[in-house]
Order: C-alpha cells, then sequence, then structure tokens
C-alpha cells in the first residue's frame, strides 16, 4: 500500500460508495461532492467537514444509553474529536457495508456511547476560570486536582445522572480530541483514558465516580505530556479542544473481574512483513483482557489475518511459553480502591492467568503446554501451563473472530481508501465483536530504493532490513543514545527522565535528532525498554530499537506510539542482537558530546547525516558518508 | 398582594375545583383539598432602632400535609394577604407532589417592607416570627425557606431563634440557609435552572434549538437570574428582563438587543433584584416601562415576579411569535388569561412544574442536613435535572394522553397524588 509519488497520479483513487455517502449525509451533500477530489484519500475529505454537518447527523442523547437503534450520541454542540469522528464513521459503516450476514452468530458493533462535545469542555474550563492556570509551574497532579474541584457546566449534570441511573456495567471515559487521531497531527495515547466499574449499588456514587472521571479526562488535555507534545510538534496548546466518549465496556463480569475475553489491534498494512507474509496482508495483535495490554506494548499474541495459524517465529514452544502473554487487564469490579481520581488506572487491576482460568475464561483463548511432548494442544482440555496463542479461535476456528477482522480490516480499508488500523474487543457466550476504533494509517509517498548491497556498504551508522516507515531525512545531525556499556533494565525510569530533558531542549531548539535506544522505545513495563511517552521523545525523527544481550525483546508493538510515529512519518529501525551489521558504537562514542552522563549521550556530528528508509522492502540506513566522515567500525 | 380584582386563592381554588371534576374526587376529599388545614395569624412585635415598636402581621398556613412534613417559603411585602399565602400554600401542595417529593404544601408571609427595615430590625422581626410559630413548625412538621425578600441570613436567624426555644441543633428545621451552615450547593440557582430544564424539555418536544430562540423575561430576583444565566449559558439568548426600581416605585424594562448579559446586569443589580437604570444606559441597555417585556418580540416569555401579571387586559399584546410560556413566578396567570393562551396554542409550562427546583433543592437541603453529608454541587444540579425532567415528561405524557393543556395535566398528576395520600391515611 505504499504509494509511489509517480504512480499516484495514475491511480484514480476513486471513493468507495459507502464513504461517498457518508460524507455527504454529513456535509449536506452536494458540497461534499464538490469537496470530495477524486484523487483524494477520504480521511482527507473528513478533515473538511464541519463538525456543526456530523452533529446534526448523529442523535442527541436523550438519555436512553443502551438504544441498538442508535449506539451513538452526543451531549453538547461543539465538537466531537477525532475518536468519536472514527466511532461514527465505524458505526455508520458497520450499518451500511459489513458483511453481517456471514456472521450470523456474532453481534458486530460499536458499543453504546455518549459524547461530550468540545464546548462543555470550554464552558467547564471558562466558568471555572480554568484558563487563568499557571501551568507551566503546576505538576500534572496539581492541574488534576483543579480540574476535580471545578463545577461541571450544569446543562450536563442532568444527562450524566440519567445516564447512571440506568446504567451499570463498567463505563470507559475516553479523549476525544480535535488533534487527537487525526492524521496530521496523531495523538493518539497522549491523553488519558479512564475505566470506572459503575457497579455501586448508589447512583449517587456511580455519578460522583463519572463525574471525576471526565473531569480527569478534561484535565489531561494539560498535563505536562500533552503539552510538551504539542509544543515539540509546533501546535499550539490553546487550539487543543476535547470531547469525552462515555462508552461501555465490552467484557462479562466474572468474580471481582470485567473484562472482554480477548481485545486486540489490527492493521491492514504490515511494516514488520517477514517471510511469505505480505504487508498487504496485515497484522493483529489479540490479548486478553482490556486492550491496555496492547496499547501499551505489553507481550500480546501477533499474527498476520492472511495466515493465521501460523504462529509467530518462536525457537521453540518452551521458548513461546515465556513469550506469550501472562497477565491481564481488568476492571476491578470488587472491593473498592483507595479513592484515587487522578490515576488513570484507579480501578483497573492487573491479573494472573490464573485468575482467568478459575473465572472460566481461557477455554477459546489458550493452549496448553505439553512439556513431557515438548508440544503445545489447543484448548485447556489437559493440566499444563497455559498458553495464550487463540488457537483454538485461529487455527481450529470456534469462531470466526478472524473473518471479522479481516472483513473489517477489507471494508474499512476501501471506505477510507487507506490503510487503516482498527482496535476491537470481544466476548463469549454470547459472541459480541465490539469494534472500538478505525484510523487511517499514515504512508509517506516517497519512493526509495536501497538495495542490499547498500546496506553493508562503509559509512553505515545503523543499517537493518527491519526498518519501518518510508522515506528520507535530511539535515539531522543530533544522535541521542543510550550507552549500550552502562545500560541495565533497571535503570529504564531514569534513562526516560533525562531523554525527556534533552528533547524538551531539541523541541525548543526546533532541531530533529535520532533516537538510539535498547529495547521496545515506548513500553509501559520498564524491564522491556525505556518507558518514555511520545511527549518525551517528540522531536526524534529517527528511532532506533537496539537489541541488546541485556534487553532482547520482541519488537516495539504499541499501538498508540506506533500511530504516532507513522503519522509523523518517523523512520524507525530495529536491530536485533543477531543482527550482521550492528550499531557503529564506537564511532557514536567518538563524536562530540553536547552533554552526556553515564546513561544517555547526545552528540552531534559535523555534518548532516544521510537517513532513508525503502517501505517495501524495509531496508533502511542511517548513513555518516554524507558528513565526510569514516566510519571506521560500523560493520565490526 | 391581591392586584386589581384578582384574588389568587380563589384562582387557585378554581384550578383545583377543575381538576377535582376532572379527576372525579368525591366531596369529602374536595373539601379537604380545596382550603388550609391550618392557619396561623399573628402579631409580631418589633423594637425599631429608633425605640418605637411596630406591630406587624404576620401568618403561616399549612394547606396539606398528607404526603409528609409541609414546605413553603416566608414572604416579606407590603402588600401581602392572607388569600396569597393561602393561595401560596395549596400550590406547594402541588408543586410537591407533581415533582414527587415527600412533602406537604406551606406558605408564610409578614406583611412588611424589608427596603424599609435595618439589618437588626429585619433580625427581630426574623426571631419574633419564629417565637410566634415555633411550636407549630419543624423539621417534622413544617420547614420554612426563603421567598419574596427573604434571604439565607434571615433563615439563619429563625433557625437561631427555632433552636434557642427548642434547646437543640435541628438544621433541618428551615432550608436556604447560608452555605457551610447546613446550605446546600446549588439552592441559590435550583428555581431559576429548574425553570430552564423544564423550558428546555419543552423545546425538545417542539423540536426547536435553544440557540435559536429569543426570551423575555419578567423580574430579576432570584430565580429569573439564574434562568437568564443558564439560557445564556446554554447558548439562547434572553432579550430583556424587568425589575422593581424602589425609589421610584415602579418597574422598568432592561432591553439589549444584541443579548442581555447575566454577568453585566448582577453588577448592576441590588440584593432585592433591582437593577440600576443609570448605570444599565451606561452600558448600552434600553430602559423601557415596567410592562414592556410582555410585548417583546421573543418566542419565550419567563414571567418570573410576581401573581398575577398575564392578564386578559395584556395577553392581546402578546407577540405572535411566542411559542412558550414559562411560569417561573407563582400564578403569573390569571384564568382568564390561561383560557386566551390555550386558544392561541401557546405551550405553557405550569408554575407549580416549572419553579418547583426550588423546593425540590430545598429537599435535598433537608435530606442533607438530617443526615449531616452535603454533597457536591455537580450532584446536586443533576439531582434536579433528572426530577425536574421526569415531572415535566410525566406532565406531558399525561397532557398527552388525556388530551389537556399542561396545567391540567399538573394538577391531575399533583392532586391524584396528594388526594390517594390523604385517602391511604384514612382522612377521607
Amino acid at each position: 500500500m505504499q504509494i509511489d509519488a509517480d504512480a499516484s497520479a495514475d491511480v484514480a483513487r476513486s471513493r468507495s460508495p459507502v464513504t461517498t455517502r457518508w460524507l455527504n449525509s454529513l456535509a449536506g451533500g452536494a458540497e461534499c461532492e464538490g469537496k470530495g477530489a477524486d484523487h483524494a484519500p477520504a480521511h482527507d475529505s473528513m478533515r473538511s467537514i464541519s463538525d456543526e454537518d456530523v452533529l446534526g447527523n448523529i442523535a442527541q442523547f436523550d438519555r436512553a444509553f443502551f438504544d441498538p437503534r442508535q449506539r451513538f450520541k452526543h451531549v453538547g454542540a461543539g465538537k466531537l474529536g477525532g475518536k468519536a469522528l472514527g466511532l461514527a464513521f465505524a458505526d455508520t459503516l458497520l450499518a451500511e457495508s459489513f458483511p453481517h450476514e456471514r456472521f450470523p452468530d456474532v453481534e458486530v458493533s460499536i458499543p453504546s456511547l455518549t459524547v461530550l462535545c468540545t464546548d462543555l469542555f470550554d464552558a467547564f474550563v471558562r466558568r471555572n476560570k480554568l484558563d487563568g492556570l499557571a501551568l507551566d509551574t503546576l505538576s500534572d497532579e496539581a492541574i488534576a486536582v483543579a480540574f476535580q474541584k471545578g463545577d461541571m457546566p450544569a446543562e450536563i449534570l442532568g444527562d450524566l445522572r440519567a445516564l447512571v441511573e440506568q446504567v451499570k456495567v463498567p463505563l470507559a471515559v475516553r479523549s476525544s480530541s480535535l488533534l487527537e487521531d487525526a492524521l496530521e497531527a496523531p495523538l493518539a495515547g497522549i491523553y488519558e483514558t479512564k475505566m470506572i466499574p459503575n457497579n455501586q449499588p448508589s447512583a449517587d456514587e456511580r455519578f460522583r465516580r463519572l463525574v471525576e472521571a471526565i473531569k480527569f479526562v478534561w484535565a489531561s488535555t494539560w498535563f505536562r505530556a500533552a503539552r510538551d507534545y504539542l509544543r515539540a510538534t509546533n501546535q499550539s496548546h490553546d487550539d487543543e479542544r476535547m470531547a469525552v466518549i462515555v462508552q461501555e465496556v465490552v467484557g462479562r463480569r466474572f468474580q471481582d473481574r470485567w473484562y472482554p475475553h480477548l481485545s486486540g489491534v489490527a492493521r491492514s498494512y504490515n511494516y514488520y512483513a517477514l517471510g511469505r507474509v505480505r504487508p498487504d496482508d496485515g497484522v493483529c495483535n489479540l490479548a486478553l483482557g482490556l486492550g491496555k495490554t496492547i496499547v501499551d506494548g505489553g507481550i500480546s499474541w501477533s499474527y498476520s489475518p492472511a495466515y493465521p495459524a501460523n504462529p509467530p517465529p518462536f525457537n521453540s514452544p518452551a521458548d513461546l511459553l515465556k513469550q506469550t502473554q501472562t497477565t491481564f487487564w481488568a476492571v476491578n469490579m470488587g472491593k473498592p480502591p483507595a479513592w484515587d481520581p487522578i490515576r488513570e488506572t484507579e480501578y483497573l487491576v492487573e491479573c494472573g492467568l490464573g485468575d482467568a482460568e478459575d473465572d472460566g475464561a481461557l477455554r477459546l483463548v489458550a493452549s496448553t503446554f505439553d512439556a513431557s511432548r515438548g508440544r503445545i494442544s489447543p484448548g485447556i482440555g489437559a493440566m499444563g501451563p497455559r498458553v495464550l496463542d487463540f488457537a483454538m479461535l485461529l487455527v481450529l476456528r470456534e469462531l470466526p473472530i478472524n473473518d471479522i477482522i479481516r472483513a473489517l480490516l477489507a471494508t474499512c480499508s476501501e471506505a477510507l481508501d487507506s490503510p487503516v488500523e482498527i482496535e476491537l474487543a470481544m466476548s463469549f457466550d454470547p459472541a459480541r465483536f465490539g469494534l472500538l476504533q478505525v484510523r487511517p494509517m499514515a504512508v509517506s509517498r516517497d519512493r526509495i530504493s536501497i538495495e542490499e548491497s547498500e546496506l553493508d556498504a562503509p559509512g553505515a551508522i545503523v543499517a537493518s532490513d527491519r526498518a519501518l516507515g518510508n522515506g528520507k531525512k535530511s539535515g539531522i545531525r543530533h544522535i541521542v543514545y543510550v550507552r549500550p556499556e552502562t545500560f541495565e533494565a533497571r535503570h529504564t525510569a531514569r534513562i526516560a527522565t533525562e531523554i525527556e530533558a534533552i528533547n524538551l531542549r531539541m523541541a525548543g531548539a526546533k532541531e530533529p535528532y535520532i533516537l538510539i535506544g535498547p529495547g521496545r522505545w515506548g513500553s509501559a513495563d520498564p524491564w522491556l525498554g525505556i518507558p518514555v511517552a511520545w511527549g518525551q521523545i517528540s522531536s526524534a525523527r529517527v528511532i532506533v530499537e537496539a537489541m541488546l544481550p541485556s534487553m532482547n525483546v520482541e519488537l516495539s508493538q504499541g499501538s498508540h506510539f506506533f500511530h504516532n510515529l507513522t503519522g509523523f512519518e518517523v523512520l524507525y529501525f530495529s536491530v536485533p542482537s543477531e543482527n550482521a551489521r550492528p550499531i557503529a558504537w564506537q564511532w557514536l562514542e567518538r563524536q562530540q558530546a553536547i552533554e552526556e552522563t553515564a546513561l544517555v549521550r547526545h552528540v552531534v556530528t559535523q555534518a548532516p547525516l544521510d537517513v532513508r528508509v525503502d517501505g517495501r522492502t524495509g531496508r533502511g540506513i542511517v548513513r555518516a558518508d554524507a558528513s565526510g566522515v569514516r566510519v571506521t567500525d560500523a560493520g565490526s | 398582594m391581591q392586584t386589581g380584582s384578582h384574588n389568587a386563592f380563589e384562582t387557585a381554588q378554581k384550578q383545583f375545583d377543575n381538576a377535582a371534576e376532572i379527576l372525579g374526587l368525591d366531596q369529602a376529599t374536595r373539601d379537604l383539598l380545596r382550603t388550609p388545614m391550618r392557619e396561623f395569624h399573628f402579631s409580631i412585635p418589633v423594637r425599631m432602632d429608633d425605640g418605637s415598636v411596630q406591630i406587624f402581621k404576620g401568618f403561616r398556613v399549612q394547606h396539606n400535609d398528607a404526603r409528609g412534613p409541609g414546605k413553603g417559603g416566608i414572604r416579606f411585602h407590603p402588600l401581602e394577604t392572607v388569600d396569597t399565602v393561602r393561595a401560596l400554600a395549596m400550590w406547594m401542595t402541588w408543586k410537591c407532589a407533581v415533582v414527587d417529593i415527600p412533602l406537604g404544601g406551606s406558605k408564610g408571609g409578614v406583611i412588611c417592607d424589608p427596603h424599609n427595615l435595618t439589618p437588626r430590625e429585619t433580625e427581630q422581626l426574623c426571631r419574633g416570627w419564629v417565637r410566634q410559630v415555633a411550636r407549630n413548625v419543624g423539621p417534622v412538621q413544617d420547614v420554612p425557606a426563603p421567598d419574596v425578600m427573604t434571604n439565607p441570613q434571615n433563615m439563619l436567624w429563625m433557625l437561631d431563634e427555632f433552636e434557642a426555644i427548642h434547646g437543640g441543633k435541628y438544621p433541618g428545621f428551615i432550608t436556604g440557609k447560608p452555605l457551610g451552615i447546613g446550605g446546600s450547593q446549588g439552592r441559590k440557582e435550583a428555581t431559576g435552572y429548574g425553570v430552564v430544564f423544564t423550558l428546555r424539555e419543552a423545546l425538545r418536544e417542539m423540536k426547536i434549538d435553544i440557540k435559536n430562540t429569543v426570551t423575555s423575561v419578567q423580574g430579576f430576583g432570584n430565580v429569573s437570574q439564574y434562568s437568564v444565566e443558564l439560557i445564556e449559558k446554554m447558548g439562547g439568548k434572553v432579550l430583556c428582563v424587568s425589575s422593581w426600581d424602589q425609589s421610584e416605585k415602579k418597574s422598568f424594562t432592561f432591553r439589549k438587543a444584541s443579548g442581555v448579559k447575566f454577568d453585566e446586569l448582577i453588577g448592576i443589580t441590588d440584593p432585592f433584584g433591582g437593577i440600576s437604570r443609570a448605570k444599565a444606559q451606561e452600558i448600552g441597555y434600553e430602559v423601557l416601562p415596567g410592562d414592556a417585556w410582555i410585548e417583546q418580540d421573543a418566542d419565550i416569555l419567563i414571567p418570573a415576579a410576581l401573581e398575577h401579571q398575564v392578564t386578559a387586559d395584556n395577553v392581546p399584546k402578546i407577540s405572535k411569535r411566542v411559542r412558550i410560556i414559562v411560569e417561573g413566578a407563582n400564578g403569573p396567570t390569571t384564568t382568564e388569561a390561561d383560557e386566551m393562551l390555550k386558544a392561541r396554542g401557546i405551550f405553557l409550562i405550569p408554575d407549580f412544574l416549572a419553579n418547583a427546583g426550588g423546593v425540590t433543592c430545598s429537599y435535598f437541603e433537608q435530606v442533607q442536613c438530617n443526615t449531616n453529608y452535603f454533597w457536591e454541587k455537580d450532584e446536586v444540579l443533576g439531582k434536579l435535572d433528572t426530577k425536574m425532567t421526569s415531572a415535566f415528561r410525566a406532565v406531558h405524557e399525561m397532557s398527552k394522553k388525556r388530551n389537556v393543556g399542561m396545567r391540567d395535566a399538573a394538577y391531575l398528576i399533583a392532586v391524584s397524588r396528594v388526594a390517594q395520600a390523604c385517602r391511604d391515611r384514612g382522612w377521607v
């Protein structure tokens, strides 16, 4: 799906009939037809649609939350924000184009939701005089507390009250900012989402928790990571507005937990296609429990929807056992935790596979390792360690989940005329498939060509055949890297802080840089990589995952993190430790340091570096020869 | 406060008789409900600051307490009459019943002009009022509240006197107290917001966006102020408000073509709701005669001042554009005017439904006081909205089901609930 600049003009990118109808219905017919240049992807035109038009086509919240005829409703008259707009699109698409008849035993829908539009955020900020806060002097906690103290706009309180009086299942309170999930400025994962159990017997209690969660998500608009991020990307914090989605959490209650049997992220384009898998076959990650596991870059099951029965390349079943999911996230429905309205995970609980087995939730998602024979059998009929490989679904097809994912990817890609990423959650008995998000994936149109021989040629600082993205970067002279000789996994949080400080200075100077470090960038687990949020490394334009012997983990799969990378056309290199072309660490050590600590070094080269990635082949290279510097240890 | 030939109590009785007829109530129930169960008439001696003693005439009327302790405000007004208080006590019974809160209906008043009283004299009047009825009111008998020209400070003096007489702490004796001393968050906004919550539901039924509406409001006291504030927040335009001028002894209408602004007006308004004419003109308001509010080219009229303001005489002056009248005040429409409005097809939200937000919040305050646990403002207003919305929807449903106007529908619901409570108790 990479688009050649030359070829793009030849490709008649006619919009699908569904998208055209949707856009027309939202934009008011003829005007949208006129806007819809046939050569532009659908999402380009989506950006030009006014929210007023969209709102006119979405039901106003009438105090009935669960309404199978209208799952998508709104309160207020402002804008919906990127995420909600995506969901509105998904809802329309599911109603009009999805082949439901192929899956008679599975309900495929978006979970019921109500969007609080951005005008309510504006009113809350203005009426509580929060726009006068000296943000730069306040911690995130102080901002969150200031928001918690504010009064909600009186005009929505009755709606919220009515909502909690009829809904007693967990709710996800999700951000939907103006800039979030927009293709031009991806902010996925920058803002907070809060899950609340919403199961207290008292409606008063449920109301309070919902209001706290909404204020928390609103406050996250101004959290430091978001402000730094906007500053780094030359966007004005003043332009940002937050809508909030209040959505039912797909899942079931198991004892004191609520979670879906599985959640997942699927992409119609696979930047990491290996072996016989083609990029267009896409890629899907599945996990037990809430999607937080995948979004945070935790361990999940990755497979190609075209070859669902093919396991990822593990060395042995024992290796597979170690590299599959062992914990999962659920909403805590039991004893209330310590009150902490400004903590995102206040009502979440991380559980082990044993808990899920007790819950009877593993039947269709786990297999069993037979140590005596050294093999893994689908299902949990036998005793033995459980492996979350979803074989009952993907190999034995107990439910057509992979077919649904493929159908959704195809439908959405066609409608948006672009590769797409979807988020999903599913519960069984009865089978319900919830589509949580649809967003287009960004692709560069440059045509880059890198021959394999070039990767081995002298002058390469980093060379990889597992690069991500497409295009070239010129003019970069700064490199920030984690020093391999002093690196230990226990230092990752400290490293994140040091890099954040450097990033802030680089953002202030509007200077791009190459970031090199071990493990998964953006991992929420500090033992798997440097646990940075995107805002902390937002000025990096090239990111290198250097697999060190002390941290040799799978590739980065953090969905939101990934979306930011591709959206900003950040080039991403993965250099496994067994790679024949290691990073030129000695050359880096010789470069002039602007600042350095025991763990991190920031260097500047004499002349700009040459950075290129060929998205079609996955080959990428960072070369120093453009600067005239001889790289003596490259490849050694 | 009878104006002209109108008697508020007669109006209230006519309205009740109509509902009783439709409901087919038996004679005993009619006799019980068309007059108050108890009335207290008393004199309150107050030593004035100049050393003289003045005797003020006070009332407390308890119309019906079958559904719970009586509830109703205390009015300080120079034109107060017992018939007005009787009518208002009866309307309180219906008001509590229509929003389905477990309270009965009462009302009190003192014939006085607070403009002419010093704070010390006012305090003595408040304490004197309580001394006269201390045995007949209380958290489980009859719970007073602020009303026309009484305020939270007055309530606190009354509470203090009540507690001194009874030798204990009874924060649930009276509502509308100041915040921090037993008052509820959201109380000051409650009545005005309640008016707008019902207006919003009416607009929703009529498929009208509030952003496309123009409203004209009579009065600028507590109800009017917070009605104006919330309409403005919701994006509607308030073209004008009227206000009583104490020095001129008449009212004026303050109009701004671009829409009045709550923040602007509140800054030039005295504690009794009087807007400074000079300052209003300085900031671009037109000052018109007091009754001009009813003639404006608006979609919505909110009479939120006193009784009998919409009459057979001025209904013809109402613009053809007007679609909705929301009765923010108690009894602002005469029976004749009511019929004329019906004939014109104007959607009317009756007083004891529209302005029930105040008593609903008072009920919340009492609940909070009795449990000694106070809620956040968000929680109070959220509950208020759902109560008001549910009440509106029930009345509207009844109106459609029985093919009657909103006032009759509200009466049918309220009277039948109270009558049922009387029957359940074995009174009738």
